[in-house]
């Protein structure tokens, strides 16, 4: 029996029964996208809309500390954000870590994804316990990665030394140049397996014919990944990367943990910046911040489904 | 531990926590006692089953160390409290050990005695400023009182009720014997003390004293420090011998960019007669006196485990505790720690008043209030907020939490946490715990000592929780990555910041 | 296509030694977790040569005192002091739990609707919408914690179950809603058609014949938002004073006087199981997996 069977068989009871079922039967078989998107927009509505144009007030206005009240002042903050040059420095940390962080997960996301793929005894245990740096709070990987980077007690200090890529007396999250690569460490670690994941299910959908005509044709391993592979997992690389490089640029919780921006400002990212500076009060300033993050990120996505033609 | 030992300290502990529960009788107790072979003199017998702990044992319990609420106390609390019964205040605290025990006592004790409910948010200090500080910008009221830190005082002075006036103002509501002259006086100016404003009565004082090892000085043949000099000569001295054994000669609190490396700073700077601002306003942290301090503490940094660049207050405790390092100057809240369960160096930590500053300036001569001397305060008080829809509530809580029996309680069960009250320093109860053992309080001489002689207190000024946390501990830490040419330069890119930031509130 | 034995072996050692390296630092998490301070603060790596202790799983998960501990240890009582009951963390799972199923099934449902009008119709502005949802999610997340703050507090929801639910599938609409596109995508729409020339409504195309095809990817989905909710941090944070969430729980074991190293990484280990038991029973159905071969029968 064909699914359309069971379906047709099962309809017209139901809906006679079922007043709800019979408005919902009806409103949802129209191809008016709008009670499908009714509720997930009305949240967003509710809800997102509020940040953003609080955000956006705020950059406008400026605190008075001595009449404890805001007034508006324009473009000022505005101004004073984009010639202030920790601001610059921030993006700049922000981007390098982005792009750094993004093209590791994506190529060892791949690489693990394609090894993990088989049906072979023992590998589903595998691809689960693949999944679980995922599941650790970042705040306490970065406390995870903060005890074993330690100068003194870190265990991967403690072979980093041993290879002589490390050296005791500087550890590697106190190191101005290499801080970084410390908390681009603790995120590949947490966020390869969500490239994992991903890939996997991409991988698991991709239709077997196309496959198996090539090897028919004597196409061998590594020109199949690339000339089919590859461009059918496009899609799903393509939705990974954004929502993945969306997320680096606004990551705050393994700075936070693992080196409060430092040392100096060599690990500040945007969201660090901003964070520290809705701390000691200056709200206008931290939400103007935010929204050149936000105004970045805009741009630099819409770029992105353009070049790559992203078809959503 | 042998076979026996192990049992015969089961069998103690076991009959004191069936003595507490009362399951057994104050007769029965001391007989067991005395066949697990524990002596009691008269008096500390006599004491049993009050609010004391034992001598020579170490402590039950939270719970049988609190024992009751003084009689009139809980007579007050109820009296007062009828009308306000079943509502609920809130505060958010840092996890200090007074705050976590007044959290604890106040469910046990003040919520049974007065019906009101204390809701507590335990929280790390930079959260604690952000949920204070959007509370104060929305006028919101979702916290009832503030716990404020002392660089935070001229930020959040409006938004705060004078507990003085307070006390005065609702007689009905004031408690009796609560003695605003028992608060230390330096203590209070230099925490709460805003413009001639009370802003919050003091709750913790965590102060610079001089902590080191005794075994390690004496190995050495080291008299404890009682100069500037002195205290860089056994650092480096010790630091040359003994760090090949993993040990460093001092520890510090130098995370960059962390509120941490702003204090270990100031102290060096005031020890050698500079200021954070002169008397105009204007940061002096470059200049010559400055200069030295600056370049005192970057010396130390070399007898320092090089992860000292790494850790705030907490991971500097832990490099004592765990034998990493041989003495420091920083807070003497750490003391108790360091006879604590977890502690690699129990009884072998003294505590003693920081060494003589080099030269002082005056607080004539620094601006904004600042009070310049080597024992850096870090000190929070408890504060009502303005803005609070349980405004009486809140306030009988506070005089509670504040009260004379609350605080000396708080230092003996918050692990040896000074007190600010000076009866407190005096309590029987506390002086008892003057020895070797976790939640000592043998500290309490050098901390009382240094509260009146040489605290050293950080300026009041609006902008200071910004420049303390945003600035000055950025540029620092990047000095010590070696971001900076020299201690100049980094003084001068403060400057350059700082002195923007404290432009509104300049006199004149 | 057969490969060679020493191939297969290969492979298999390849995967695993893969897999070791992204499970080490976690297993060296837990380890601690058992390890005295004696053994976590030395200089050279401790494996096996320690004394192992459950005291820390005592107070966080059993909610033993830490005094009383203290004292069966040989009667040293810890400097900072707060019975266990600070630290008992129990309730802190539970409420974790509660949140993060209960936002990944509002979220769930919410985007899965939502993804299926963005995949089958076509309509003007579409492009558009969705990457409206994207841009939702750009904002630092401090931005986005503080006036969540305000309007939760407003209606009342903060500090509440209802509130935190609300909050965490706002946050994970984005991600769930472009997720199950993508994967409906997937799913040609001649199987849709196929079905509704037979009679069906679109309504029953989409829960009887799209929904299944797509499970797989619903397992994904579910675990990426269920992994979202447990470990965010900030919103929680501002939205909760007696709901501690496990990250928030553990931010308070920071103490001024020192980390509580041992109850941290108790806490973190424990918290690990609920989240990974749910990703093996969700497991199933992702390797499982889309099939495509609907068109074929």
């Amino acid at each position: 029996m064909s699914v359309a069977d069971s379906a047709r068989s099962s309809a017209p009871a139901d809906l006679a029964r079922q007043p709800v079922r019979r408005f919902l039967a009806r409103v949802l078989v129209s191809d008016h996208p709008f009670p499908w998107l009714f509720p997930a927009t009305a949240m967003i509505l509710a809800f997102g809309i509020y940040p953003l144009v609080y955000s956006i007030w705020l950059s406008l206005h400026e605190w008075n500390r001595f009449t404890r009240s805001f007034s508006f002042v324009g473009g000022e903050q505005w101004a004073k954000a984009l010639t202030d040059p920790r601001m610059w420095h921030a993006l700049g940390v922000t981007t390098t870590y982005t792009v750094v962080c993004l093209a590791v997960e994506l190529a060892l996301g791949l690489g693990i994804a394609l090894l993990l793929d088989r049906d072979r005894r023992g590998y589903g245990v595998l691809r689960g316990l693949m999944t679980l740096p995922l599941v650790v709070p970042p705040a306490v990987t970065g406390l995870m990665f903060l005890l074993m980077l330690d100068g003194q007690f870190g265990v991967l200090t403690y072979y980093g030394v041993m290879l002589g890529i490390l050296e005791r007396a500087q550890p590697l999250l106190g190191h101005t140049s290499f801080a970084l690569f410390g908390v681009m460490l603790a995120d590949v670690w947490q966020w390869t397996p969500f490239m994992v994941l991903i890939f996997l299910a991409g991988l698991r959908a991709l239709p077997k014919d196309p496959f198996e005509a090539a090897a028919i044709d004597g196409a061998n391993a590594f020109q199949i990944f690339w000339r089919l592979t590859v461009p059918m997992l496009g899609r799903v690389a393509a939705v990974a990367i954004l929502i993945r490089a969306i997320d680096l640029f606004r990551i705050y919780d393994y700075v936070y943990v693992m080196t409060g921006g430092g040392p100096g400002t060599a690990t500040e990212v945007l969201s660090f910046y901003a964070g520290r500076i809705f701390t000691t009060g200056n709200f206008s300033y931290a939400a103007t911040i935010s929204l050149i993050t936000l105004v970045v990120l805009i741009v630099v996505a819409n770029l992105f489904i353009r070049l790559f033609r992203v078809r959503f | 531990m042998g076979f026996r030992e192990h049992d015969r300290k089961t069998f103690i502990a076991d009959s004191c926590r069936e003595f507490t529960a009362r399951q057994i009788t104050k007769r029965d107790f001391l007989k067991r006692m005395a066949l697990a072979g524990v002596g009691f003199s008269g008096f500390a017998a006599g004491m049993l089953g009050g609010a004391r702990p034992f001598g020579g044992l170490n402590p039950l319990g939270i719970r049988h160390a609190l024992a009751e609420t003084p009689a009139d106390m809980a007579a007050w609390l109820q009296e007062v409290s009828k009308p306000y019964a079943g509502t609920k205040i809130r505060y958010s605290t840092e996890a200090t050990p007074p705050s976590i025990v007044a959290n604890q006592l106040a469910q046990e004790e003040f919520s049974k005695l007065t019906g009101i409910e204390v809701e507590v948010e335990i929280v790390p200090l930079e959260q604690v400023l952000q949920k204070a500080t959007l509370d104060v910008q929305g006028q919101l009221g979702s916290y009832d009182l503030y716990y404020l830190d002392q660089s935070w005082m001229a930020t959040f002075s409006q938004d705060t009720i004078d507990p003085r006036e307070m006390y005065k103002d609702k007689p009905d509501l004031a408690m009796p014997g609560f003695d605003w002259d028992d608060f230390s006086k330096p203590l209070v100016d230099g925490i709460s003390m805003y413009q001639d404003k009370m802003v919050g009565v003091p709750f913790d004082i965590p102060i610079f004293i001089l902590m080191y090892r005794k075994d390690l000085l004496e190995k050495h043949g080291l008299a404890v420090p009682t100069t500037m000099d002195d205290y860089m000569n056994a650092a480096r001295t010790i630091h040359e011998a003994e760090n090949g054994n993993g040990i460093a000669g001092t520890t510090g609190q130098l995370k960059s960019g962390h509120y941490s490396l702003n204090c270990d700073w100031t102290a060096w700077l005031w020890s050698h007669g500079g200021s954070i601002f002169d008397q105009a306003g204007y940061f002096s942290g470059g200049d010559a006196e400055g200069i030295e301090g600056l370049n005192y503490m970057l010396e130390l940094v070399k007898y320092m485990p090089p992860a000292a660049k790494t850790w705030t207050w907490d991971g500097e405790g832990q490099s004592i505790s765990q034998g990493q390092a041989a003495m420091l100057i920083s807070w003497g809240e750490f003391f108790p720690g360091f006879d604590g369960e977890n502690s690699q160096v129990v009884g072998l930590m003294e505590a003693a008043h920081p060494p003589a500053p080099k030269k002082l300036r005056s607080t004539a001569d620094a601006g904004f209030g600042e009070i310049p001397n080597i024992g850096h305060q870090g000190g929070s008080a408890i504060a009502l907020s303005r803005y609070s829809k349980n405004l009486e509530a809140g306030w009988i809580f506070m005089q509670w939490v504040c009260s004379k029996d609350i605080m000396a309680r708080s230092s003996i069960l918050g692990g040896g946490a000074s007190p600010m009250r000076l009866s407190s320093f005096s309590d029987p109860r506390v002086l008892e715990k003057s020895k070797v053992g976790p939640g000592t309080t043998r500290h309490f001489e050098a901390v009382k000592w240094t509260i009146e002689n040489a605290m050293g207190s950080e300026p009041d000024m609006p902008a200071w929780a910004e420049i303390s946390n945003n600035v000055v501990p950025v540029e620092l830490g990047k000095l010590l990555a070696g971001q900076h040419a020299s201690g100049e330069d980094c003084m001068a890119a403060i400057k350059a910041q700082a002195d923007e930031l404290a432009a509104p509130f300049r006199a004149g | 296509m057969t490969r060679a034995r020493w191939q297969n072996l290969l492979h298999d050692l390849g995967a695993c030694l893969v897999v070791f390296v992204f499970l080490f630092p976690i297993l060296w998490w837990v380890l601690a977790s058992f390890k005295p301070y004696s053994a976590i603060f030395v200089p050279q790596p401790v494996f096996v040569d320690f004394a192992a202790t459950t005291a820390n799983y005592d107070v966080t998960i059993l909610g033993q005192s830490r005094t009383a501990q203290a004292l069966e240890q040989g009667g040293q009582v810890g400097g900072t002091a707060g019975g266990g009951s600070s630290y008992y963390s129990i309730p802190s799972i539970l409420d974790s739990l509660v949140v993060a199923v209960l936002s990944t099934a509002l979220c769930l449902v919410l985007a899965t609707l939502a993804a299926y009008a963005l995949s089958r119709l076509r309509f003007a502005g579409k492009d558009h919408y969705v990457f409206w949802v994207l841009s939702q999610r750009m904002m630092p997340p401090i931005a986005v914690a503080i006036p969540f703050f305000f309007i939760f507090r407003d209606l009342g929801l903060r500090d509440t179950h209802l509130g935190l639910v609300i909050a965490h599938a706002l946050v994970n609409l984005p991600l769930a809603v472009l997720l199950m596109k993508s994967f409906m995508d997937d799913v040609p729409k001649e199987v849709d058609e196929a079905a509704m020339i037979d009679g069906a409504t679109r309504l029953q195309s989409f829960a009887r014949v799209v929904l299944p095809m797509v499970r797989g990817g619903l397992a994904a989905t579910a675990v990426l938002c269920f992994i979202f909710s447990w470990t965010e941090f900030l919103v929680s944070l501002q939205l909760t004073t007696s709901i501690r969430t496990i990250p928030v729980k553990i931010s308070t074991f920071v103490t001024s006087t020192g980390t509580e190293w041992g109850f941290i990484t108790a806490l973190g280990s424990a918290a690990m199981v609920p989240a990974f038991i749910f990703i093996l029973l969700v497991q199933r159905h992702l390797v499982r997996g889309l099939t495509l071969g609907s068109m074929k029968d």
